[in-house]
């Protein structure tokens, strides 16, 4: 297709990873920010075929594993109530909760369903009026456009029986904990190039600036992804500190402003728990007051759930890059993608389940090539 | 994950720029809210949970695309320059 197979021309990679090599002095360490480009990178070996040169740490752009427990209780919770039809992308659905996961609460009669879009959930509702619909909406800016579209369209069409559980992140607030980290090692990052289709780049100037590292923004296929770490790696050895773009063929700097303007109509920053990271203010996005009654933590009185998070899940510790996935002592064998112990093992973009699902069983040998 | 895609049909629903979107030969419909004044028939974009949240523009793509490219054929040339014996280049033996 266009557009996606240029961009995986092996002889260019070769070329780009030669390019890497030479500039590279030493292994720096960057953060590929998006759990799709951690999937990309474990899928297609980019790692490997670096040999070394730089040393990617994967970084906690994965919706499904940030959703914090108390948030996936409080979509059980809905999902068991008889009168409603909940819904939810597919990749929430095994994620483990306190007791099981959705999956299971609709084994056990729950009407649970699948959507490809957060409409798909509205046009339920408005086919099922005696029904209560809930939309569980997850994600990043990426997916932030989209949901606020259907509560401002149910709004607008006055579908009173449609509702949503919002447990929406936003990516530099997590950025910046992660640098004000004592122990991080983070010396660049490659940020989401898809979350910067909507955003733009201007909210990561001032995080380049303040804490002296590159931020290049990146596509999603392989040779976008050597060549924003080449950028990188050019910046670090000159001493440069800038937000530079990668992805110019999808990124504007000012982003995409209706997509913009209408997650500030519908959301407002809030302060948000992330799974196994804990709490970060003004991190996330909760619904403005003025879209309260579609707030379904509020309709049903689900705001008191407090759940605490499990000590065997070390999310936490590779969400924010202190432990490669193999390096977890549950991985393969206490935590596999059929028996998940925490959110990176279940979802697609999930470092754990990359590294299972592409055979990153024990530490590999690095093979020396010319 | 957000996919690129060209539009090949739009329409109104209820108000809401929707459009046809082909995938490589899956279709789906998309809402183009978002990119209605830039976007049009036969335009790529990029699509993310069935909605259309940046236009691809063809001419960037295919410029970062021609710029790899050249930078790959470059390090073939160095490549060669690198590992290639002089010694047995044709102006070599002509300088004998």
């Amino acid at each position: 297709m266009k557009y996606l197979s240029e961009y995986r021309d092996p002889a260019i990679a070769q070329a780009l990873i030669r390019r890497i090599r030479q500039s590279a002095s030493r292994a720096w360490p960057m953060m590929e920010v998006c759990g799709g480009q951690t999937h990309t990178i474990v899928k297609q070996g980019l790692d490997e075929l670096l040999g070394g040169a730089v040393e990617l740490i994967h970084g906690p752009g994965c919706p499904v594993c940030v959703t914090p427990l108390e948030q996936i209780d409080k979509a059980l919770a809905l999902a068991a109530r008889p009168e409603v039809i909940f819904t939810s992308f597919g990749d929430m659905l095994r994620v483990p909760g306190s007791e099981c996961d959705l999956q299971q609460v609709r084994s056990r009669g729950g009407n649970v369903r699948v959507v490809y879009s957060p409409l798909d959930a509205l046009e339920l509702a408005r086919r099922n009026p005696d029904r209560e619909v809930v939309f569980f909406a997850v994600g990043f800016e990426t997916t932030a456009p989209a949901n606020a579209m259907a509560v401002w369209r149910a709004r607008e069409l006055g579908v009173s029986n449609f509702s949503v559980l919002v447990s929406h992140v936003t990516v530099p607030p997590a950025m910046e904990a992660i640098l004000q980290d004592p122990a991080n090692r983070v010396r660049g990052f490659l940020a989401a190039g898809h979350v910067c289709t909507v955003m733009g780049w201007t909210e990561y100037e001032p995080i380049a600036t303040r804490y002296r590292v590159p931020i290049v923004v990146t596509g999603f296929e392989p040779l976008d992804l050597l060549e924003g770490i080449l950028m990188v790696v050019t910046q670090l050895e000159e001493g440069r500190h800038e937000v530079e773009n990668q992805y110019v063929r999808a990124v504007r700097r000012e982003g995409t402003s209706p997509a913009r303007t209408q997650v500030e109509r519908v959301f407002q920053l809030v302060d948000r728990k992330w799974r196994g990271i804990g709490m970060i203010p003004r991190s996330g996005l909760g619904l403005r007051p003025e879209f309260a009654g579609f707030d379904a933590e509020r309709r049903f009185g689900l705001e008191e759930i407090r759940v605490e998070e499990p000590a065997a899940c070390r999310a936490g510790d590779v969400l924010r890059g202190h432990l490669k996935p193999r390096d977890c002592p549950a991985f393969g064998g206490e935590c596999t993608p059929e028996r998940p112990l925490g959110a990176p093992m279940v979802s697609s973009e999930g470092a754990c389940a990359a590294y299972y699902n592409y055979g990153r069983l024990r530490p590999l040998e690095v093979v020396e090539t010319s | 994950m957000g996919i690129p895609g060209r539009i090949v049909a739009r329409r109104e629903d209820q108000g809401l720029p929707m459009g046809m979107v082909d995938f490589g030969g899956v279709r789906r419909e998309c809402c183009l809210a978002y990119v209605a004044d830039e976007a049009k028939v036969g335009d790529y974009v990029i699509v993310h949970v069935g909605f259309a949240i940046s236009r691809v523009e063809e001419e960037e793509a295919r410029r970062t695309f021609e710029v790899l490219r050249e930078m790959s054929q470059l390090d073939e040339l160095e490549w060669i320059a690198e590992v290639a014996d002089a010694s047995l280049a044709p102006w070599e033996r002509w300088a004998r």
